[in-house]
């Protein structure tokens, strides 16, 4: 009879949110359950668990990653960006442009769908149609038709003036 | 031109800043103390005999508390919303591939997991009927007692072979629609929590509440009573987490442990237990007198059950009585037949059957047009319903105008002078249109309950119940809309109490388009009766007359005063002592006819597309370039639920046509993850769609607004196809359309010359 063989835990040490945290885990445990089992982070959704559909999108070390794909041991030392992290005190223009266009309907693609727009919109704040595209044709949503996702990114820009 | 209901003041849904900053806790996300894992064992095979189950093994791994199978079940080993006929766990044979054989409950996922690879089963594989044909062969094992056939469904009016011999024209033609996955992208799960009297919470997402729980009761051998569910907020269902799905699991192993256990599927673990929408094999047969008088019309439709009944039979009956749609013709023949496969498990999916059935009926009409050289937008007119006419299993239905409206709203937007891209001769544009209508409730014949609560709670809350479900559609923002415009209350005065059988009262099933139309039917009959109540109090209370009294802002106001409530509720609730709380109950409006078919609707919603497409001559893609959709269901209640309904529906079946078949192989899932199941992503989708909202109804009409959780799905597919036509001259009779089926078309037609001068 096989035992269970757990792998030696490694003590990992990120900064989540701005706040500097240590948790023993296996090395290669995904990071979306890092966050959402061991730190109660549960913005951060798991739907398909192979980085298809994006619902798990955060910031790492300012990088949008999807969290089911990074391990523990590839997140070691780095700064991580959730869903919960970007209203601390007030909403984020994104989520404030979410909230007004409809953006979202069941709301479980809405934390890495809007984890992707900020992204998109910190590296690039005059994004073209092709560039909305790019930034966001990693995320799946299934109830919106993206057309309220799109109408939020629009604001977001209007807003801005650009 | 743009949609016109994006202008209007929209108040922020009142679960929206929860979502939006992610804390919203669905109940896939709620942690318990003392929580086990919970994993379920489902079948190797499509088709086989299990021999033997031996879970000696899984007990002895670490951390195991628990290893479940048939026989564990307490009480009834089966469950299914109308029949019961799918095994909790099976017994002695499997019927596809997403049977549960056993389940675990562990202290961690990695102890569940490995208890599940213990676990021996003994097999005998079994031919796999993997196609309706295959099923009905008269030499085919049969999968259930009653034979394969599940159900049949008709309807019959005029004769429609004599029918056929006044026709100028007929076309008969069959369609191939394919099986079709939700695709929510919360998988089903939950966390079942077991109270110290035997009793359980069940914390998981469904459609029904009240009906997970008469189910669960069932299976585990305890009252209802003892179970409560709740059931939201859920992220996404489409009719896909109506039948229970691992709450049996969730609950026996709360049960059996004595702790909280929390079951949450794997996407794989999702696609292959989970229902799809009904795969559909519909020859019809139209004929058509030379002035376009539609004459006659035969309809055979096979559907592909799948292992086991769901909701089939109420699909089929939907998908024959949408078979003629808004049209009249005199003479219909149409025949069903629902057959039991071990291709997975088809179920309820948005649109019902209505999907399937209007991309025949359109193509139909359009096949028709052309041979008549007639525009089809005019073919459509001549055969239209009207106000008064009744419905398509000639059926009394509530008055409305709903298919001239659509159809007339779809033809202002046709552009007559369309310019063809000559930069890029390799793409050819087409513009199509379609309508459809579809019913909403569960129609004649079933059980359709409906109704609602309003109390004055103690701490002096306006508390507005239902039992419905908040699957991510927008009911809350519906609820807070229709009561505060009713009653006249502030946002802040009301407390939106649903989806807990605890604390709300039975007001049927979050399914079938019938939520707002509920809501608002309910707010009708409670309102009066609960503001008497309050008036009346308040008037004891304050020594006033009733009759200057008005619900308002924070309390109630004297009729012409503007200082303040001379009662607030809070005050009100503090200083009465009666419960001042007042609940109805109805049954959903359908239709008077006495001998209409079982499903046949009441009230119907219609919707008009205009789609714009360009097919690639390289690559044999079809990119949706616009999105018009029209849309008549009544008034609109709340303008971001409706236009993402019928946005988020459109693109749903965008997908339907273009990309997405959950594709089976000798009864197994050839995609089980969204890596090769392709669901439309952003680039999919045209940037710009327009939603115009048809709000007026029939005059006297006293239904109010129609759902329209599912009218945005129907018509945009026979418009996509009909689109590709316009580009192509490739009439489409099976989806998704197939990129090469077009490239031989093309390369066949010679449209792209550029190609042939190189060569």
């Amino acid at each position: 009879m096989s035992a269970l063989h757990y792998e030696n835990l490694m003590t990992l040490s990120v900064r989540i949110n701005d706040e500097k945290v240590e948790v023993k885990v296996p090395p290669t445990l995904s990071l979306a359950v890092i966050l959402r089992n061991y730190f109660q982070l549960t913005g951060t959704k798991i739907a398909c668990g192979i980085g298809r559909c994006g619902a798990c999108s955060i910031l790492l070390d300012d990088e949008l990653v999807n969290a089911c794909l990074v391990m523990a041991y590839q997140a070691n030392g780095k700064s991580i960006t959730t869903i919960e992290g970007l209203s601390k005190l007030s909403l984020d223009e994104v989520q404030e442009a979410f909230l007004k266009q409809g953006g979202y309907q069941c709301g479980y693609c809405t934390p890495g769908m809007i984890m992707a727009v900020k992204a998109m919109f910190d590296r690039n704040p005059h994004p073209q149609e092709s560039d909305i595209e790019e930034a966001l044709a990693g995320n799946l949503c299934r109830c919106t038709g993206y057309g309220g996702i799109l109408r939020a990114v629009k604001y977001v820009m209007n807003q801005k003036h650009y | 031109m743009k949609g016109n209901i994006q202008e209007k003041e929209k108040r922020i849904r009142p679960d929206g800043v929860e979502k939006v900053t992610g804390k919203i806790k669905y109940l896939t996300d709620l942690s318990f103390p003392n929580m086990l894992v919970g994993k379920v064992l489902r079948s190797e095979y499509p088709h086989a005999k299990i021999l033997s189950i031996n879970t000696e093994k899984a007990k002895q791994i670490p951390g195991v508390h628990a290893v479940i199978t048939h026989e564990d079940i307490p009480a009834m080993n089966g469950f299914g919303l109308v029949t019961p006929d799918q095994p909790v766990f099976c017994v002695d044979r499997v019927r596809y591939i997403g049977d549960a054989i056993a389940a675990v409950a562990a202290e961690s996922l990695e102890s569940a997991e490995e208890a599940l690879r213990c676990i021996e089963v003994k097999y005998e594989p079994l031919e796999v009927l993997d196609s309706p044909e295959k099923a009905l062969h008269p030499d085919a094992i049969k999968l259930h007692p009653q034979g394969n056939i599940c159900h049949k469904a008709s309807y019959k009016k005029g004769n429609v072979e004599e029918a056929f011999k006044q026709c100028t024209y007929i076309i008969e033609e069959t369609y191939e629609l394919p099986r079709q996955m939700h695709g929510f992208i919360e998988t089903e799960g939950g966390v079942f929590v077991p109270d110290e009297d035997g009793g359980i919470t069940v914390f998981a997402g469904t459609q029904h509440g009240f009906k997970d729980r008469f189910q669960l009761s069932r299976i585990l051998g305890i009252p209802e009573t003892k179970i409560r569910v709740i059931s939201s907020p859920m992220g996404g269902s489409f009719g896909g987490k109506d039948e229970l799905n691992i709450q049996p699991y969730g609950s026996l192993l709360a049960l059996k442990t004595g702790r909280p256990v929390k079951i949450h599927n794997t996407r794989v673990e999702s696609v292959r237990a989970g229902i799809k929408r009904h795969p559909m094999k519909i020859t019809m047969k139209t004929g058509v007198d030379a002035n376009g008088k539609l004459l006659a019309h035969k309809v055979n439709i096979v559907a592909d059950k799948g292992a086991y009944t769901t909701l089939g039979p109420a699909v089929l009956d939907f998908a024959v009585e949408h078979a003629a749609g808004p049209y009249m013709i005199p003479n219909i023949d149409t025949e069903g037949v629902l057959v039991f496969t071990n291709n997975g498990m088809s179920g309820e999916f948005r649109g019902f059957g209505g999907n399937q059935v209007t991309f025949a009926l359109e193509g139909q009409l359009d096949r028709l047009a052309e041979r008549l050289q007639m525009d089809p937008i005019e073919l459509r007119r001549k055969n239209l319903r009207k106000e008064t006419d009744l419905g398509p299993v000639g059926q009394m239905i509530a008055p409305t105008d709903g298919a001239s409206l659509v159809l007339e709203g779809v033809s202002k937007l046709m552009n007559t002078n369309r310019k063809q891209q000559d930069e890029q001769p390799w793409i050819f544009k087409g513009t199509g249109i379609a309508i459809g209508m579809h019913g909403g409730g569960l129609g004649k014949g079933r059980i359709d309950h409906a109704g609602g609560r309003l109390s004055l709670a103690k701490d002096g809350k306006i508390e507005i119940s239902f039992g419905f479900e908040e699957c991510g559609q927008g009911l809350v923002a519906v609820i807070e809309n229709l009561t505060i415009s009713e009653l006249g209350c502030g946002k802040d005065d009301i407390r939106i109490v649903i989806s807990d059988t605890d604390r709300v009262p039975i007001s049927g099933s979050s399914t079938a388009s019938r939520s707002t139309n509920m809501v608002w039917q309910s707010l009708k009959r409670l309102k009066e009766p609960f503001m008497k109540m309050l008036y009346e109090e308040a008037a004891e209370l304050l020594k006033l007359p009733e009759d200057e009294m008005t619900l308002g802002v924070g309390g109630i106001w004297l009729k012409g005063r503007s200082d303040g409530p001379c009662i607030t509720y809070e005050e009100m609730a503090r200083k009465s002592e009666k419960e001042l709380s007042y609940t109805t109950n109805f049954h959903f409006p359908i239709t008077p006819t006495p001998d209409a078919i079982p499903g046949a609707h009441f009230l119907y919603t219609f919707g008009g597309i205009k789609v714009d497409v360009e097919v690639n001559g390289l690559t044999g893609k079809v990119i949706v370039t616009s999105i018009d959709h029209v849309i008549s269901a009544g008034p609109v209640v709340s303008p971001n639920g409706y236009v993402g309904q019928i946005e988020g529906g459109g693109v749903m079946s965008l997908g339907y046509t273009l990309l997405e078949e959950a594709k089976m192989i000798d009864g197994k899932y050839a995609s089980e993850n969204f890596d090769t199941y392709l669901m439309p992503n952003i680039v999919d989708v045209p940037f710009d769609t327009n939603v115009y909202a048809i709000e007026e109804l029939a005059e006297g009409d006293e239904y109010g607004p129609r759902g329209v959780g599912e009218i945005g799905t129907i018509a945009i597919i026979p418009a996509i196809a009909k689109a590709v036509h316009d580009a192509t001259g490739l009439w489409i009779n099976k989806l998704p359309i197939s990129p090469e089926e077009l490239l031989n078309h093309m390369e066949q037609k010679g449209m792209i010359p550029w190609v042939l001068n190189k060569m």
